[in-house]
């Protein structure tokens, strides 16, 4: 039942939220842009500080690009050293059954160990 | 009867690769990467001078010239010692073990045994390292509870990183004495 076709509740969503998010931009606008002091006289007074409107977005557009390098370091971090097994094998490969060889049918797929992988690609005389 | 075949390492920097034969059992490879440059050892410490020359012009502080010299002689000296490696070694006596040597640029010479029930196998394994995928000599060491674990893998050549060609010459050279093992199980 979840196909990703449209449905006339997504598209109501997708409205509503379309509303939604240009509601919000043009509240943001007014927030930064209008002087306080008319925002006062027409009776809306309990604001958050103006500093925000411009500290948010710098927070966010910094917090973008520690993001990409946070990322990276990551990555490094997760990377299995040299000298680590998770190189050469891992729990899947270490708890495989072995099935039994049938005549006429195609051989079941496993993990070949690294040994055998080398010696079949370095070792024969070519 | 020993031979030396020159190769390249995996960035680029000219290596040897020596073989020398003792007996049926005992062979000995020894990679040797390239020798301190002068060319590279002046530009470093002209550089490091440089920046003392400009950073007593600004400050008029005649400690920094003489702190430079010191940090240029005791960044050498630590250097030698601890970071640069010459030569690294791999001796595989069939019936007792594997000695890994690595020898620095200052003469130490650190050594590592592993004897030979502790062997499963060398392979080249090849692995994400730097950004990089490159291929590496290593020692799979048995897991003593499950004899086909492993329970350690010892990676060879750190820091002189053969290339694949050089790699094969020596897989080829320890599988021919690990070989030997199976087919002789009594001796020892």
């Amino acid at each position: 039942e979840n196909s990703p076709a449209p449905l006339p509740e997504r598209a109501i969503y997708g409205f509503a939220l379309f509303l939604g998010s240009w509601f919000g931009f043009i509240l943001y606008l007014i927030w930064a842009y209008i002087p306080e002091t008319w925002l006062f006289s027409l009776g809306l007074t309990y604001w958050p500080q103006k500093y925000w409107a411009v500290a948010l977005p710098v927070y966010l557009l910094v917090a973008v690009g520690i993001g990409y390098i946070l990322l990276f370091g990551i990555n490094m971090m997760s990377t299995a050293p040299l000298n680590s097994t998770h190189t050469v094998t891992d729990n899947y490969a270490k708890k495989q059954q072995h099935k039994k060889f049938q005549e006429e049918a195609i051989p079941a797929l496993r993990d070949i160990p690294i040994s055998e992988v080398n010696r079949m690609f370095f070792l024969p005389e070519k | 009867m020993a031979e030396e075949r020159r190769f390249r390492s995996a960035s680029g920097a000219p290596i040897a690769l020596r073989r020398r034969q003792h007996s049926a059992s005992c062979r000995e490879l020894a990679v040797r990467g390239p020798r301190l440059q002068l060319r590279s050892l002046s530009a470093a410490t002209s550089a490091v001078w440089l920046a003392a020359y400009g950073l007593f012009a600004l400050s008029e502080n005649s400690m920094v010239l003489s702190a430079a010299i010191f940090i240029t002689l005791i960044g050498l000296i630590i250097y030698l010692h601890f970071v640069k490696i010459d030569q690294e070694s791999l001796l595989v006596i069939g019936s007792l073990g594997i000695q890994v040597t690595s020898s620095y640029a200052s003469g130490k010479e650190s050594t590592t045994f592993i004897e030979m029930g502790q062997v499963k196998d060398v392979v080249i394994n090849e692995a994400i390292h730097m950004q990089k995928v490159i291929y590496y000599l290593c020692i799979l060491l048995q897991d003593p509870d499950d004899p086909q674990g492993v329970s350690e893998v010892v990676p060879l050549f750190q820091s002189s990183k053969p290339r694949l060609d050089c790699l094969i010459e020596v897989y080829k050279s320890c599988q021919e004495i690990l070989g030997q093992r199976k087919t002789a199980p009594q001796s020892s």
